[in-house]
């Protein structure tokens, strides 16, 4: 007997909870796609929707670099390559090189977070596909410039104020003020 | 040769199947050396170290700071824990107090990755039991916590958000929003799931009752995390080995009742994962209500140099019990690094279950074992 | 106005020409007329669709890029998988092993003939029509068999074994089933049993009472597990086989395969169409238009309403394969041997029991049986809504993407 009100119970719930999962499938015939359509057909750049916060490929603001090499140093997988030398002329130190391997880079923002000015920053970029690894490398030194001093009382040319408080704004947002 | 089970004194050839290390159900680069019967497999051995990347090794050339993006690598299902680990490992060496915003911090961030951890656990169980739709759903709802982790942190999968004395950014108000937002959208959606998948009665035909561990089994084993509870043991080391903020949050601890089979079959493996979901997401609430005001990080040398010693740190991660040694020489460097995980014991315990299983179920026992090949090989 | 395409030869044929030839030729013709502008763009068309609604139900968006929504996809497939190297491994049973992808093909293709499409729109009313059907279909396990052997691969083999396995015993319950149908109309002819029914509801077999409602249910669970599709799709199990039976087959061979799982599921529609459903019946007067009259009209909506009935009950089981998990072999084993070969003949006794009863039928059981169908429509449709209701999703009324 017992067997027989199993059996039954077998059936039973095998109809009900196929039943119950066909409803559920049946009802996301009206619900939204998560998906979007990348990379064509979507309302918006995906880049313009990531969060500030976003580790994307990194860029480097040349004009408000200190060639402090925090940078350079904190790297764990040393995709930072900087390279200064002294210019005999202005008596001013140099960047001959300043190249980030974003191949190697494992976007782990620590070399940010250690940039006393701001001036290293995850961008909101991903897309970095290229034929060759060679592309892969970026160069941020084409001719030598020299380092970024810091005026004491603060910067007075209006191009320079924007930048630094680019930098400011993005230190704000990612680093504690306390480290 | 072996005597067929009927015993119509038939001699039958053992078949040797190679299960991976490129097969749709092993997670990762597994291999799995199977002697069968026909569909009855007598012998299942499992082939570790495909994905050995000696993240242990490199723990010995990174300073302090600088190892921690490499623990993500460990398990890049549950990255925070990973961190989690070796941030704890470093503060008690260092002897460095984390505030506690930074503790909330920590246990949402780690939580909402237990919540992702276990989706993909859940979801690819249905995948492997030919259920493709689930796995999709289970999926889609990732995908919010990967962009709420964006939002925290900014990277989706390999976060290194924790840092030795606390956590990389604060958590902002409006990103409290949102993961509030998404826990209301997220509870009925489990129940949905249940309905689905937990309830269905093939989804249950196949997995109750298979590959049973009996408690004594888990234990000998060493299995950990929800593989154990599973099997009817009380143990969690969030409750039992308290860290971080666990001992002010209520919580419950989810343990395999058997409800629809025997204890400690894959049903209840599964089944304690999905309501680990809602136990996480009950430990969510709790922390944004309970938020502390406050830095999120301590001072830390950016030379961090622990004084000489060692220590061994326990963190409950969604595979289990992760184990972190480390052993510092006073130098910018950890002298030692080991890391003990949960999905590599439960690959032992394969070899005990499977024989009698078919090969479907051995399948089903892989899934449920919710075994991850970058953790296993580190 | 009742003739058929043999009639239609008859008054083709120029006097000179042998009446064998004649319908040697008719037979070619009807042959490749039906595989490339019926069969073919059907099982792409198929393909297609499942994969939309696979992707709807999984909140996704699915091919939608050639032609309008994607619908050319199947083009675009076909014409990447022909350009694809044939590749044979060295260890397999080579004459074996480049026959199989045909011998489950033809299987397949062989069901067309005896599939009315109308009333005079059938390539041959065989007066065993649908004894042919359960033998041709028959012919896909051993092409299937032949893929797993010959391939020499272990996981080809464990799929060619299961599959023997499930369409062996799966037969039995989908022939009892229509062994049900075949009482009620006493006709093996398939347009015996269509003209056996009406075109309304309550003249259909499988509202004819409550037994046949469960026989139809059996028999179409029984030849999803014959199409080896999910729940039942054991023989090429992603997740456990690999790929099962086709794990070595590449390109236009393994496409055979595929063209004839999705032009299968079309059959299973037409057969259940037929069999339980009125096949292609509409009203002899639709608003005053009286069909005898209009032979052209007649074809055209029996047509549609048969492609239709068909269509719905393909678009299910793509509906059943979004839902259920896979079964294990032995469960499902069990499942045929001990719920639904039982049930089955349960089914066919009831019928023979309730016909020895009321041999003209029973209005009142007919009718009780249409309102239970529907109640079941109707809680259906409320257990969408709460599912809607209790999940909160963003909603997305558009068929299209």
């Amino acid at each position: 007997m017992n067997g027989i009100i199993e059996y039954c119970q077998n059936v039973r719930d095998t109809v009900r909870s196929i039943f119950e999962g066909m409803t559920i499938t049946f009802s996301h015939f009206v619900r939204k796609p998560s998906t979007v359509q990348y990379p064509d057909r979507i309302a918006q750049q995906v880049q313009e929707t990531l969060p500030l916060r976003y580790r994307g490929i990194l860029e480097v603001d040349m004009d408000i670099c200190t060639g402090c090499l925090a940078c350079e140093r904190v790297c764990p997988i040393n995709c930072i390559a900087i390279g200064i030398e002294m210019n005999a002329e202005t008596k001013q130190r140099d960047f001959t090189l300043f190249d980030i391997d974003i191949c190697k880079c494992m976007y782990c923002g620590l070399c940010m977070e250690a940039c006393p000015t701001g001036s290293i920053r995850h961008t909101q970029e991903f897309e970095g596909a290229c034929n060759n690894p060679a592309g892969l490398v970026r160069h941020f030194i084409t001719e030598k410039v020299p380092l970024y001093k810091p005026k004491k009382g603060g910067e007075t040319e209006p191009r320079m104020i924007q930048k630094v408080d680019i930098g400011k704004t993005y230190m704000d947002e990612i680093a504690e003020p306390e480290n | 040769m072996s005597e067929d089970a009927a015993g119509t004194g038939l001699h039958t050839e053992d078949m040797t199947l190679n299960v991976g290390p490129q097969h749709p159900s092993t997670h990762g680069v597994l291999r799995f050396v199977v002697k069968t019967d026909g569909e009855v497999i007598n012998e299942a051995i499992p082939d570790v170290g495909y994905l050995h990347r000696s993240i242990e090794k490199i723990g010995e050339k990174c300073t302090w700071h600088g190892y921690v993006p490499y623990t993500d690598r460990a398990d890049y299902l549950a990255a925070m824990f990973a961190n989690q680990g070796f941030c704890m490992a470093a503060e008690r060496l260092g002897d460095v107090e984390v505030p506690p915003r930074g503790e909330y911090c920590r246990v949402i961030a780690c939580e909402l990755n237990r919540v992702a951890s276990h989706l993909i656990a859940v979801g690819t169980f249905g995948q492997d039991i030919g259920a493709i739709t689930p796995f999709l759903h289970a999926l889609r709802e990732r995908e919010s916590i990967n962009d709420l982790m964006e939002e925290i942190c900014g990277a989706r999968l390999t976060y290194n958000y924790l840092r030795i004395g606390g956590v990389g950014y604060d958590i902002k108000p409006e990103t409290c929003a949102r993961i509030t937002a998404f826990l209301d959208h997220f509870e009925p959606i489990v129940d949905e799931y249940n309905r689905l998948l937990s309830y269905n009665k093939i989804f249950i035909e196949r997995l109750a009752n298979v590959a049973v561990i009996s408690k004594e089994d888990a234990l000998q084993y060493n299995l950990v995390g929800p593989n154990l509870r599973a099997s009817g043991v009380q143990w969690d080391i969030r409750r039992d080995i308290p860290y971080s903020v666990y001992p002010e949050l209520d919580f419950e601890v989810p343990v395999g009742r058997g409800e629809r089979g025997t204890l400690g079959d894959s049903y209840d493996r599964y089944y304690v994962r999905i309501r680990e979901l809602m136990e996480s997401c009950k430990i969510l609430r709790q922390c944004l209500d309970k938020m502390p005001d406050g830095p999120a990080v301590a001072k830390v040398a950016r030379k961090f140099k622990p004084p000489a010693g060692e220590t061994y740190v326990r963190i409950e991660a969604p595979r289990g019990d992760m184990g972190y040694y480390v052993v510092s020489d006073g130098s910018e460097y950890p002298y030692r690094v080991r890391i003990r995980t949960g999905s590599f014991t439960a690959m032992s315990i394969i070899d005990k279950i499977s024989p009698g299983i078919m090969v479907a179920d051995l399948i089903a026992l892989i899934a449920s074992l919710d075994v991850d090949a970058p953790e296993i090989d580190r | 106005m009742d003739f058929t395409v043999q009639d239609l030869i008859a008054t083709l044929l120029p006097g000179a020409v042998p009446a064998a030839l004649g319908y040697a030729l008719a037979a070619v013709a009807v042959a490749f007329a039906v595989l490339s502008f019926f069969v073919a763009p059907l099982a792409g068309v198929t393909s297609w669709l499942e994969r939309r609604v696979w992707a709807r139900m999984q909140s996704r968006v699915g091919p939608n890029r050639v032609g309008p929504q994607g619908i050319l996809q199947w083009l675009a497939d076909g014409v990447k998988n022909i350009q694809k190297e044939d590749i044979i491994p060295a260890s397999a049973d080579r004459k074996l092993f480049l026959l199989a992808p045909y011998v489950v093909f033809s299987g397949f293709l062989g069901a067309f003939v005896v599939i009315p499409f109308g009333s005079w729109l059938i390539p041959a009313d065989l007066n065993i029509g649908i004894l042919y059907l359960l033998a041709i279909t028959s012919l896909v396990v051993v092409g299937i068999l032949m893929a797993g052997w010959s391939s020499n691969n272990k996981w080809s083999l464990l799929g060619g074994m299961r599959s023997a396995a499930q369409i062996v015993s799966y037969e039995i319950p989908a022939g009892v089933a229509v062994l049900t149908v075949i009482f009620l109309s006493g006709t093996l002819s398939m347009q015996g049993i269509i003209k056996a029914q009406g075109w309304a509801p309550w003249d259909w077999f499988i509202f004819y009472n409550p037994f046949t409602l469960v026989a139809f249910f059996l028999f179409f669970t029984a030849a999803l597990a014959e199409g080896n599709r999910t729940p039942f799709d054991i023989p090429e199990a992603e997740s456990e086989l690999v790929a099962g039976y086709v794990t070595e087959y590449s390109g236009m061979r393994f496409l055979f395969f595929f063209f004839a799982e999705w032009g299968n599921l079309y059959v299973i529609g037409a057969i259940a169409a037929t069999l339980f459903l009125g096949g292609w019946q509409i009203p002899a007067t639709i608003f005053g238009v009286t069909m005898a009259e209009h032979p052209l009209l007649k074809g055209v909506l029996e047509f549609a309403v048969f492609f239709v009935k068909a269509y719905f009950w393909a678009f299910v089981a793509m509906w059943v394969r979004g839902t259920l998990p896979r079964v294990r072999v032995d469960q499902l084993m069990a499942m045929c041997w001990k719920y639904m070969v039982p049930m089955s003949f349960i089914c066919l006794f009831g019928t023979i029991v309730l016909l020895v009863i009321w041999p003209e039928g029973n209005t009142a059981l007919t009718m009780a049986t249409l309102a239970v169908s529907c109640l079941i429509v109707l809680y259906f449709m409320w257990r969408v809504v709460y599912q809607i209701m209790h999940s909160r999703p963003t909603l997305y009324l558009k068929p299209y993407v």
